[in-house]
């Protein structure tokens, strides 16, 4: 009786297994699949057929990717953030943001001055000063000195 | 019990089938690889061209593809003009929305400068214009317009771990006929279209991030090709005009950033 169960089981996951190979169903299998029979080499072997479906699993590991991608489609994430808007800091509050905190944009109403030669701009309880993060000009908090 | 032999043999069929399929695919994929000399010998031939010739100025249109949030296609534009000087010059101006900057580089220190914002930072640099471009890549994170095409040993850099080479055919850029070739490399595809005849320049440059399912794609178009500009050594030196400030480079964390 054991010995049947155990078979029985083998044999339905061997045929599940064999469905996901089925172009047509990759739709509802594949996703499953992945998590419950790791299978998720096969069907990256499988890449060119099922790229289009892969392509909601694989987000989160193509995002990771993108950090570390080749240095040609670097820019294009780089540059085109300042298009997006950005986070603004909450600068309304007058909350202190820990130095170091990196925005794209300063926030409205700052008023820059000169300390030691290096421009920095105060608003809302912090002092920003302007660098260049790769080709991106960008706003640091900092501590004036 | 009879019954069970024959699952058990379903089973192992299946199993087998499974085996085979599997395989069957891995050694499809490993016999399509294939590098024609022919696509390779024009790269070759102008990437040896472009690092031989002392001095060149060229007129580049980069296009960069991008997918908004909401799942809209946009195209950012910037146009550039390149000024290579070697061993030891470059000076690249760069005019669009998206970034609006000029790189200057005269043999000592590397400068960046935004003109819209009145800012520039100034960097010691190394002594040639490849170790400026590693240099800036990996220690400050900046990019350098058609960099791949500038370092004297071009071919090898394009070449590594290249699994692909194809000559897809002809075209004409710029009203120039081309070889148009095509490359292949883990996570990226590039496509270069090298002039036919005279003096074989790349007209075109597409590289492609095979990463993810969206195939974002950098093009460039060069045109105004001239090797023999009129630039003298000053040209390449910054001077900060009136009101300019000067701030600094953010270095990149070691975690990020460093891959090539």
């Amino acid at each position: 009786m054991k010995t049947t169960i155990k078979i029985s089981v083998i044999t339905i996951s061997l045929v599940l297994m064999l469905l996901a190979d089925i172009p047509f169903l990759t739709n509802q299998l594949v996703p499953d699949a992945e998590a419950i029979l790791g299978v998720r080499r096969r069907a990256w072997r499988r890449g060119v057929i099922v790229g289009s479906t892969m392509g909601a699993a694989t987000e989160a590991a193509a995002m990771s990717h993108q950090q570390a991608a080749p240095q040609q489609p670097a820019p294009t994430q780089q540059q085109v953030a300042p298009a997006a808007p950005a986070a603004p800091p909450p600068a309304a509050t007058g909350q202190p943001l820990p130095l170091g905190t990196v925005v794209s944009a300063l926030p409205a109403g700052c008023t820059s001055t000169p300390v030691g030669g290096v421009e920095y701009y105060y608003c809302g309880g912090n002092f920003y000063r302007a660098v260049f993060q790769g080709n991106k000009l960008v706003y640091v908090t900092a501590k004036p000195e | 019990m009879r019954i069970l032999i024959f699952r058990m043999s379903a089973a192992c069929f299946a199993l087998g089938v499974l085996i085979l399929s599997v395989t069957v695919c891995t050694e499809v994929r490993a016999q399509t690889p294939a590098v024609d000399p022919a696509a390779t010998q024009i790269l070759q031939k102008m990437t040896d061209y472009l690092g031989s010739i002392k001095q060149f100025s060229v007129h580049t249109q980069n296009t960069l593809e991008d997918v908004l949030d909401s799942g809209h296609r946009v195209d950012f534009d910037i146009s550039a003009s390149v000024i290579v000087s070697r061993p030891n010059r470059l000076l690249a101006e760069r005019r669009g929305d998206l970034i609006d900057q000029d790189f200057y580089y005269d043999g000592e220190s590397l400068t960046l400068y935004n003109p819209a914002d009145k800012v520039y930072a100034t960097e010691p640099a190394p002594d040639t214009i490849e170790g400026v471009l590693d240099f800036a890549r990996e220690s400050l994170g900046i990019v350098v317009p058609a960099a791949d095409l500038i370092y004297r040993n071009a071919f090898s850099l394009l070449m590594q771990d290249v699994i692909f080479a194809a000559v897809v055919g002809k075209a004409v850029i710029e009203g120039v006929k081309c070889d148009h070739l095509l490359f292949s490399r883990p996570g990226v595809d590039f496509q270069i279209w090298v002039a036919e005849a005279g003096q074989p320049l790349p007209f075109k440059y597409v590289v492609t991030d095979t990463t993810t399912p969206k195939l974002i794609s950098i093009t460039t178009v060069m045109s105004d090709w001239n090797i023999a500009p009129s630039a003298d050594d000053a040209r390449f030196s910054f001077e900060p005009p009136l009101g300019v400030k000067q701030i600094n480079f953010m270095p990149l964390e070691t975690s990020s950033g460093s891959n090539p």
